[in-house]
């Protein structure tokens, strides 16, 4: 499949406006003024084109949600918080072709007429904040973006607002309250972002890889992009794989391809051993194994495995990998990113990373891995927003498969490989 | 209406009421933790998770609003068990001093765990912990963090209710913990809401620490003894001393709120100088004599004068029975009808704001008076500081519906980041103001108004002129008026300013009549800065009315005229129940010497004030947390109170005083209880005929449409000449002095209270940002202000976005106060800053 999203990716020189509008750029945006924005609505409904963010929630359908008056003012927040551990994705473009996602946005706004969007980029991406601000900056030196882009009569306007360190933050209502200056953690829905968003206004938070899959719809049309991969979640998807391979890096595939492909035909297979264990989509995924790897890498797909697609952050683990150490580490991040709300999220991912600590420093005790079971039990589907759970996913997917390591660290105060 | 089912059973509620309110309703308990009635809604803690048929997940119930045909389970196997899991989240990181705690005994989490925990727990971990030992983060807050539950009912109140947002959560999940920013040192209301709100022992009492047990405590229903918003609390005593006063939730006007008045400002009661023993001057001493010597003298003292040349001032801070006593006592004892309820308002004052406010007409319950209004104008008072809660329930209110506000005033209040529009204008300019709002109003009305009685009235006003003289833009005057216009109803929140400055009124009434006059409907609460003032009102401790404002057939003097005929020695005897003249009238000079010209002056006291010290005779009081009875609140809310303890020594309620005075006078009278005297009250005074006696949330205890007659005559006198001296300018004075009450001082009671002296520690001034730097002074320092007449020390506060040119003092310090600044007939007075080091 010839790239979409990193077509850019090797270009140089394709963050500077030029060099974008040389290649095409900015043609989709000149299109997309001369349709009816519910036609571009309509037309990203037909396209089939589902979230990039993690949830894969439709994208046509989710602008469709916001109120059709004129008066009314709305926002587009785009979520480059791309805070997840083995998700990379995000990064590519914005680093490499800003202007793809400044376009893809601009069409966006556009079609549900948002006169402001937001950038909310996490804080640690200091490169592509300045490069984001550049790209913008050139944007509206040619008139991309400001007053009357392109003579179409419609106005935008663009901000970066960086983050300030926190992984709930990409949580779109967090994101919210981040972005008016609070400190963030989920809201309650309803009200949803669509009706009560940023400053209560109507609002939609799209991915970067969302927004910027846009324009090639724009261009290619739906039937095009619906043609891509499987059926019901279709369109080139760009996988981020790392740990254990011999090439670490960004692909993009069309929706779907098996997993074993990615890694082995893709990545270059396995570094240092043989294969162990794969998170598909970020940490929050549960993990798949030997047997699972024929498994297409979509939503769908994934889902009937009891995983997710998530990110599409692939991590890959060879037989050296000490699961009860995977563990530690994956809960730890979740019990450190914890926001705080609410009570089974907050004490029990630390509860857990407590117990983890000490079976991983060899002070593990019989009943360790069925307390954590337990545990696990004790939060999911009890807390506010999705982090909890996916923290007793992880865990969960972990034990699934190596919970016979779990219980050696118990009994012999160190690892089994 | 939704129909449900809850554990089964049947129940029917209002669309839109939460699960939780719902099985409240069918007398289900659901255990709640971060959900608080009126706080914002934030499901966080998980403990009301409830079952729904058909839905995947439990749900909490504390957001989660009913729908037809829902199926509820609260009690299901997956709910218990979800809820004991979170009670051991809850104990996992608490660090179970129960002990050592002062909340333990009244605890939501101890009673939870009672109830639904665990039996056991199975956390082996390292517990986290915040710090050692209890911090302080107030004079009255003292903070333990190893304890809290992180419902953030703490941050809520603060910055959603009290408006000052202080508080907040530093650090993020289990090392997350609510208190101030980086634990620094609290600068706030000193509300103490946050502790009130505290499901557990994080955020406490700091002059309760230690003192006692819940258990251990003896408890009465009182009233706030400060402001008239008319808090309703239980104040507690172990072993002769009040330590504690504390609100109740879903109880009284206020709900869960005091401000730090209600809450920390009670232990004057226990202050050692509590006089005990009537003194009695002999030979140029007081000594203490017996209650028997006493009050046979005080009899004879006073019989010996003729009527017009005894006069009595009582305090707006007794109950409606002592006050109708005493007024009972003057007029049918002492035949007199000079008499009076306060040492700071002029007579006609009074009458002239009870007419513009209508409080003669009946009661306004705030809560009525928001529900459903369009525009809600807020002028003549300092209601952030004067009547803290009342600011609370309104910024409360906003939250569940917004209603454009407009704030007139001279220096800037908290509520200000509350109003759409603020008004700063020059002191003493309402009426200028007002005018100039009715005047705009009146031109965009035309046809409709032409023909109406005041139109004569606008004929030749210049709406510029009005505009300087107020300084008030005649843009925002224009943005005012429109607002108003094009509303259909308005509630008007007026305050004591209008008291101090009664020309003001004149543009209020003219404004009201207006409005009225061109179809809206007009609602006034009266914003009134002493607990009963109203109820003095009602009682007719008045010289032009009795009770229930009946004109009387001779009016008497009030208290200028009393002082200025002492002056002139042509009034004798005073009997002064529980206000210190000198330090409350507004000329310190002719007060001092009118009392030193009387032949007999009787105070009735807490205190040895120094209007006492002049006395010949002085009768020791009980105080509010020593007698029964009932007051009435700005709004005309009848509430009781019941006694704690005894007054100390032998020390009487006035209400025993002013009934042996009547029963010596007169052998037919019946001395009763408090409880006998308010139904004399309520045969005497119709509103208050069919009030009842609940200090509940609801507002039957409202005096409701009056049937009072009042005659006009005596409430439409214009204010007195001397009100309109113009005030006197001095180049080298070039502030306007201004006063009013503070946040933790508001008169003599406050002032005894040494929680509260511990809050403002030293007399303050108060001005705007702009005059700081102009004489380059900062919050801290201390200045010389220098008037016409006195000179005094004060430490400087910087208030932003107060009017420039105007200098606060609040009324009543011990140390500088404000009332020698002022001389009788000169309203305004000028001074200036000069900067003396520490
Ligand atoms: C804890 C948490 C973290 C999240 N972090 C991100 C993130 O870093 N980037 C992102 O695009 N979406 C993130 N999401 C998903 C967003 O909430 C949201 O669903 C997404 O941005 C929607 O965009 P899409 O419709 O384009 O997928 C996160 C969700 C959760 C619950
Ligand atoms: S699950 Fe709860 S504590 Fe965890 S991040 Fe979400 S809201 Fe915060
Ligand atoms: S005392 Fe009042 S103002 Fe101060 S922190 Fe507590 S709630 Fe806030
Ligand atoms: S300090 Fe008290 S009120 Fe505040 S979050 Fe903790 S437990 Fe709740
Ligand atoms: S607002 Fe007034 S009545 Fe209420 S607690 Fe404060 S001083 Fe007392
Ligand atoms: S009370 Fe409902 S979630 Fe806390």
């Amino acid at each position: 499949m010839k790239p979409i999203l990193l077509k850019n990716q090797f270009n140089p020189e394709a963050y500077k406006v030029e060099s974008y509008v040389a290649g095409g750029g900015y043609e989709s945006l000149k299109k997309a003024f001369t349709m009816k924005p519910d036609d571009i609505i309509q037309l990203v409904k037909d396209s089939g084109l589902r979230g990039r963010g993690g949830a894969g929630f439709p994208t046509g359908l989710k602008w469709s949600f916001i109120p059709k008056d004129p008066t009314m003012q709305k926002y587009l927040a785009c979520n480059a918080d791309e805070g997840e551990p083995g998700t990379f994705k995000d990064r590519g473009i914005i680093n490499n072709d800003p202007h793809l996602l400044i376009e893809g946005m601009t069409i966006a706004s556009f079609a549900f007429g948002a006169s402001v969007s937001y950038i909310y980029i996490r804080g640690e991406f200091v490169f592509g904040a300045r490069r984001l601000e550049a790209a913008i900056a050139e944007a509206y030196e040619k008139g991309f973006l400001g007053e009357n882009i392109m003579g179409s009569g419609f106005s935008h306007d663009m901000y970066v607002h960086c983050g300030a360190g926190a992984y709930i933050c990409g949580e779109e209502t967090a994101l919210i309250d981040s972005l008016e200056g609070r400190r963030g953690t989920p809201r309650i829905k309803p009200p949803f972002p669509a009706i009560e968003g940023l400053n209560s206004k109507p609002t939609v938070i799209n991915n970067v890889e969302t927004l910027s899959t846009v324009p090639s719809i724009i261009k290619n049309g739906a039937k095009w992009f619906a043609g891509i991969g499987p059926e019901k979640c279709p369109g080139p998807k760009i996988y981020g794989v790392s740990g254990h391979v011999q090439k670490p890096g960004l692909y993009e595939l069309p929706m779907g391809t098996p997993i074993r492909e990615i890694i082995f035909n893709h990545a270059g297979g396995i570094k240092g051993g043989t294969f162990k264990a794969a998170i598909p989509g970020g940490i929050t995924a549960p993990m798949l194994v030997e047997k699972d790897l024929d498994t297409r890498m979509d939503f769908d797909s994934l889902a009937a495995k009891q995983s997710m697609l998530g990110s599409g952050g692939v991590i890959v683990m060879n037989n050296s990998t000490c699961m009860v150490k995977v563990a530690l580490i994956t809960n730890r991040f979740f019990s450190h990113e914890s926001c705080g709300k609410c009570t089974p999220c907050r004490e029990g991912t630390t509860w857990i990373t407590q117990i983890l600590k000490r079976m991983e420093d060899g002070e593990g005790r019989p009943g360790d891995t069925a307390e954590i079971e337990r545990l696990c039990g004790m939060i999911f589907g009890r807390t506010f927003c999705p982090l909890g759970d996916g923290a007793t996913m992880a865990i969960r997917g972990n034990l699934a498969h190596f919970r016979d390591e779990f219980i050696y660290h118990e009994e012999h105060g160190r690892c089994k490989v | 209406m939704a129909k449900l089912t809850i554990n089964g059973k049947f129940i029917e509620v209002k669309d839109g009421t939460l699960i939780l309110e719902a099985a409240k309703q069918a007398g289900i308990e659901i255990p709640t933790f971060c959900y608080q009635a009126d706080l914002s809604r934030i499901g966080a803690c998980r403990i009301c998770l409830v079952e729904i048929a058909g839905q995947r997940k439990l749900m909490t119930s504390c957001t989660t609003p009913v729908m037809e045909g829902m199926e509820v389970n609260s009690e299901s196997a997956a709910v218990q068990e979800s809820r004991k899991g979170v009670i051991e989240f809850f104990l996992s990181n608490h660090s179970l001093d129960c002990p050592v705690c002062d909340k333990a005994g009244e605890c939501e989490l101890q009673d939870m765990v009672y109830k639904h925990g665990p039996r056991k727990g199975s956390f082996k971990e390292k517990k986290i912990r915040f710090h050692e030992k209890d911090y302080p983060l107030s004079p009255v807050i003292i903070k333990n963090s190893n304890r809290c539950v992180k419902c953030t009912r703490c941050i809520r109140v603060c910055r959603d209710t009290v408006g000052v947002g202080v508080l907040g959560s530093m650090g993020r999940g289990a090392h997350q913990e609510e208190t101030s920013f980086l634990r620094t040192y609290l600068d706030c209301d000193h509300c103490g809401n946050c502790i009130e709100v505290c499901p557990v022992g994080c955020f406490m009492r700091r002059p309760y620490r230690y003192k006692s047990r819940p258990w251990d405590l003896k408890s009465a229903d009182t009233i706030c003894p400060y402001c008239a918003t008319g808090c309703t609390s239980k104040i507690q005593e172990r072993d002769g001393e009040v330590v504690r006063s504390i609100s109740k939730m879903g109880k009284g006007v206020n709900n869960e709120l005091l401000c730090a008045r209600g809450r920390f400002g009670f232990d004057f009661i226990s202050n050692e100088d509590r006089l005990t023993t009537p003194l009695m001057r002999k030979d140029g001493e007081l000594v203490p004599v017996s209650w028997d010597e006493a009050l046979e003298s005080l009899a004879v003292n006073l019989g010996a004068f003729a009527p017009e040349r005894i006069g009595g001032i009582a305090s707006a801070r007794l109950t409606n029975e002592d006050l109708f006593l005493f007024q009972d006592l003057m007029r049918s004892a002492f035949k007199t009808n000079n008499i009076d309820s306060s040492a700071r308002w002029n007579r006609d004052s009074v009458s002239a704001f009870i007419k513009a406010t209508g409080i003669n007409e009946g009661g306004v319950s705030l809560r009525g008076a928001l529900e459903g209004v369009d525009a809600i104008f807020i002028v003549g008072t300092q209601i952030s500081e004067e009547n803290p809660v009342t600011d609370y329930l309104l910024r409360r209110s906003f939250d569940s519906r917004w209603v454009f506000t407009m704030i007139a005033s001279a220096r800037a209040m908290k509520l200000d980041s509350c109003a759409q529009l603020t008004m700063r204008h020059d002191p003493a300019t309402e009426n200028a103001l007002l005018t100039a709002i009715a005047k705009v109003i009146f031109d965009d009305a035309g046809e409709k108004a032409a023909g109406l009685d005041c139109a004569e009235l606008f004929k030749d006003l210049s709406l510029k002129d009005l505009s300087d003289e107020s300084g008030v833009d005649q843009s925002d005057i224009g943005a005012a008026a429109r607002k108003l216009f094009g509303s259909e109803s308005a509630t008007f929140f007026a305050g004591t300013e209008f008291l101090r400055f009664p020309d003001g009124l004149r543009g209020f009434s003219l404004l009201k009549e207006l409005l009225t006059a061109l179809g809206k409907k007009i609602t006034v609460v009266p914003v009134l800065d002493r607990c009963n003032q109203r109820g003095a009102w009602d009682m007719g401790v008045h010289p032009a009315f009795g009770p229930g404002y009946e004109p009387v057939e001779n009016p008497g003097l009030g208290n200028a005229g009393m002082l200025e005929a002492a002056d002139a020695r042509q009034l004798d005897a005073l009997y002064i129940a529980g206000v210190d003249i000198l330090n409350n009238y507004p000329d310190f000079e002719t007060a001092e010497k009118a009392l030193s010209k009387l032949q007999y002056l009787v105070v009735n006291e807490l205190f040895l004030t120094g209007t006492a010290a002049m006395a010949d005779l002085v009768l020791p009081v009980a105080s509010f947390a020593e007698k029964a009875g009932t007051m009435t609140n700005q709004e005309g809310r009848v509430q009781s109170m019941s006694p704690l303890m005894k007054p100390p020594g032998e020390a009487r309620t006035a209400h025993d005083i002013f009934s042996a005075l009547l029963k010596a006078h007169d052998f037919e009278f019946n001395v009763a209880k408090p409880k006998g005297t308010f139904e004399k009250i309520q045969a005497n005074v119709k509103s208050y005929a069919d009030v009842e006696l609940l200090n509940e949330r609801s507002d039957k205890s409202l005096t409701g449409e009056s049937g009072n007659t009042v005659s006009s005559s005596i409430l439409e006198k214009e204010a007195d000449e001397e009100d309109q001296t113009p005030a006197y300018t001095a180049e080298d004075l070039p502030l306007t002095l201004i006063t009013g009450n503070h946040l933790f001082y508001s008169g003599m009671l406050s002032s005894r209270s040494a929680t509260l002296g511990s809050l403002l520690k030293e007399a303050i001034v108060e001005i705007n940002d702009t005059d700081a730097k102009k004489y380059d002074l900062k919050s801290g320092d201390h200045v010389t202000v220098t008037g016409r007449y006195h000179e005094g020390r004060y430490a400087v506060r910087v208030k932003n976005g107060s009017r420039k040119g105007v200098a606060f003092i609040p009324e009543n310090f011990k140390t500088g106060p404000v009332n020698r600044f002022f001389r009788k007939g000169e309203w305004s007075q000028k001074v200036r800053l000069k900067k003396v080091d520490a």
